[in-house]
């Protein structure tokens, strides 16, 4: 047992006494007193509704909170079978917590789980987020259930999003993901995914753990090595997603830090997955594949297009070093067009971020800095993103999408020469 | 008169052979201690290359920015260069033993103070290369934060950052090696006080507005009204 090396003894002695269960619930946590409450309601009602005969273990990894955070899980569970009515589990629903470290770290609070899921020889495991504030039930067994009843390996969830919502990950992390690694799942970075316990022991075993990559972003990674296995991977529509409030969450700094650092870094240790595939297969879907709802306002951009202008002027030679002279030039000039008729064209998107990847595998410099330097061009091409589609429809957004992966699938042959090319 | 000059001539005589039958042993010493020098050094710098191709230095050195500098100066990779210094360095110091085991008088001296200034010389390098390398990440790192938190005058943020640090190790540098220590020190205070004090006039009259303005977004209620992006995730 690799994971015996990592587990505090008293976190080891709990799953013990737990014995082996069907499902596990992870919920990390970090300093989430106000919503860890509401999280548990959800996930005990879903297995009380939803999986009366299984057995079960909700598990709390916490990465030090400084509130009441863990003492709220511990006492909830006191008072739990007071509340409900109705339907009732069949088996103990098994709580347990652990602190696994003074600093949060969704790698960290992801390994304890898996290492948990493997002790306990757990069939079906979901990872929920108390920090999603409409998480509801059938959430959870909709992450559970194609893993536990249709034999999945990894389940992504599929959020209904406003269009000026997500946009990273539409114009992104989805388009250059799919084209890589061929499978279309929307959400790679999401809070809440569902895996299987075989996923998860060979996720264990991988001696990757120590890396900033897996330890900021777990999820996609995990989804990475189940196609790289062989794994069914799937997604599954759960409804709205609500927004986080303005100024909560990671910044986009911080979120391309974390996402396009940790998709680079999975393209790096995982090349002859990539390689030489061509094109995409659509993965299993449990109910709509995508729906974009057109309530939300579109944010002001004229701070966006400022921001992307001295980017491209303040980081000029850093630029130069990742991009192709010819890109490059592409790129200055339409830093210097005018803001009414800017556009930053998908082909050139896609071309600079193939160069980045490229760049970043020859490691022309800092890889953290490398990532840092696409924040200013990733806010040219939402400005662009968002000028284009002030008015649109949600189906003609889905179009433009579409368009937008063909060409990164269309240009992947470009992205293995500059990946292969002699630095 | 003629036995006494060949007296001397046969003395004379003597005293050379006597000398060379001295000295030929200690610079055959010599020539052994400098070849087993050769072979050291090589050996040396082959298991440091070895060493340090398994470390990946040359990808460090290349991420850090060192490496551009030593392609302006024409100068070899890191790796190579780490490596040649090692088996030049250990040879030198060979053949300054074998120098020192001939017995000239006026050479002892000067080898020994030689000798007490290399490991200096080589702290000195290091210093200046680590301060290279820390200036050069540290002021890209303050110039990606402060481009992508769109403050004003990235650059000369990142400059001022690069400028003290290299200041920084010149001083230790030349400090380590003793040359004009007293000098280094007062110039070195001179120059980073009077940089402080530039910078902190140029802040706090120059651009007084601009103090007061970052004063009130970050210490009033204003933050508040700081710019949101849309929601990334």
């Amino acid at each position: 047992m690799a994971e015996e090396s990592f587990l505090a003894d008293e976190f080891l002695r709990q799953l013990m006494s737990v014995g082996e269960v069907d499902l596990l619930i992870g919920i990390p946590s970090y300093n989430n007193a106000t919503t860890l409450g509401q999280t548990l309601q959800s996930v005990e009602e879903s297995l009380r509704q939803n999986f009366v005969r299984e057995r079960a273990v909700i598990l709390n990894v916490d990465g030090g909170s400084a509130d009441e955070t863990r003492q709220i899980f511990v006492q909830s569970s006191d008072r739990r079978d007071v509340a409900h009515k109705g339907l009732t589990s069949l088996r103990t629903i098994h709580r347990i917590s652990c602190e696994y470290d003074r600093s949060p770290s969704q790698g960290i609070a992801l390994r304890n789980v898996v290492a948990a899921a493997d002790l306990l020889r757990a069939k079906a495991c979901a990872v929920v987020s108390p920090a999603t504030a409409n998480l509801t039930p059938s959430w959870v067994a909709n992450l559970l259930r194609p893993v536990y009843r249709e034999g999945l390996d990894f389940v992504a969830p599929l959020y209904v999003r406003s269009r000026f919502q997500g946009l990273l990950a539409r114009d992104l992390l989805y388009p250059v993901s799919r084209a890589v690694f061929g499978q279309r799942i929307r959400e790679l970075y999401s809070d809440e995914w569902g895996f299987s316990g075989r996923l998860a022991s060979r996720c264990l075993e991988k001696d990757v753990w120590h890396e900033d990559a897996v330890r900021a972003r777990p999820e996609a990674w995990m989804a990475i090595t189940a196609a790289g296995a062989g794994l069914r991977c799937g997604q599954y529509f759960l409804g709205p997603k609500s927004a986080a409030p303005p100024g909560t969450g990671p910044d986009i700094v911080e979120a391309i830090r974390q996402t396009v650092g940790n998709f680079f870094w999975c393209m790096e240790t995982n090349q002859a997955q990539w390689m030489t595939r061509s094109n995409s297969q659509p993965v299993a879907t449990f109910g709509p594949d995508h729906e974009l709802s057109l309530d939300g306002i579109p944010p002001s951009p004229e701070k966006i297009f400022d921001l992307f202008r001295s980017g491209v002027g303040e980081l000029e030679p850093i630029l130069a070093s990742i991009l192709t002279q010819d890109t490059h030039a592409q790129i200055k000039a339409i830093a210097l067009s005018d803001r009414a008729k800017f556009r930053f064209a998908p082909e050139l998107w896609v071309t600079t971020l193939y160069e980045f990847a490229a760049s970043y595998h020859h490691a022309v410099l800092n890889r953290d800095h490398l990532v840092q330097a696409l924040v200013p061009l990733y806010r040219g091409r939402l400005y662009s993103f968002l000028l284009e589609n002030a008015n649109t429809s949600a189906e003609a957004m889905e179009a433009q999408s579409e368009i937008l992966c063909q060409e990164f699938e269309r240009r992947k042959p470009y992205l293995v020469e500059r990946w292969t090319a002699k630095s | 008169m003629k036995e006494v000059v060949l007296q001397g001539l046969r003395q004379a005589y003597g005293n050379l052979v006597h000398m060379f039958a001295e000295f030929l042993p200690r610079m055959l010493v010599m020539l052994v201690i400098v070849g087993i020098g050769l072979l050291v050094a090589y050996a040396l710098k082959m298991i440091l290359r070895a060493v340090l191709h398994v470390t990946r230095l040359d990808r460090l050195s290349e991420e850090a920015g060192a490496s551009r500098f030593l392609r302006m100066a024409a100068l070899p990779s890191m790796t190579e260069l780490l490596s040649r210094s090692l088996f030049w360095v250990t040879w030198l110091g060979f053949i300054l033993i074998g120098i020192s085991v001939l017995g000239v008088a006026g050479l002892q001296e000067q080898i020994s103070r030689l000798f007490l200034l290399l490991p200096a010389i080589f702290v000195a390098i290091l210093i200046l290369f680590l301060g290279l390398v820390t200036a050069n990440f540290t002021s890209r790192a303050a110039l990606l934060a402060a481009v992508n938190a769109g403050y004003p005058s990235p650059k000369l943020l990142s400059w001022s950052i690069r400028f003290v640090i290299w200041a920084l190790a010149v001083s230790m540098a030349l400090e380590q090696v003793g040359v004009a220590r007293q000098t280094v020190i007062a110039a070195f205070s001179i120059v980073f006080g009077a940089f402080m004090f530039g910078m902190a006039l140029a802040f706090g009259l120059g651009g007084k507005d601009l103090a007061r303005e970052f004063l009130e977004r970050n210490l009033t209620e204003k933050k508040k009204e700081k710019f949101h992006e849309p929601q990334p995730l």
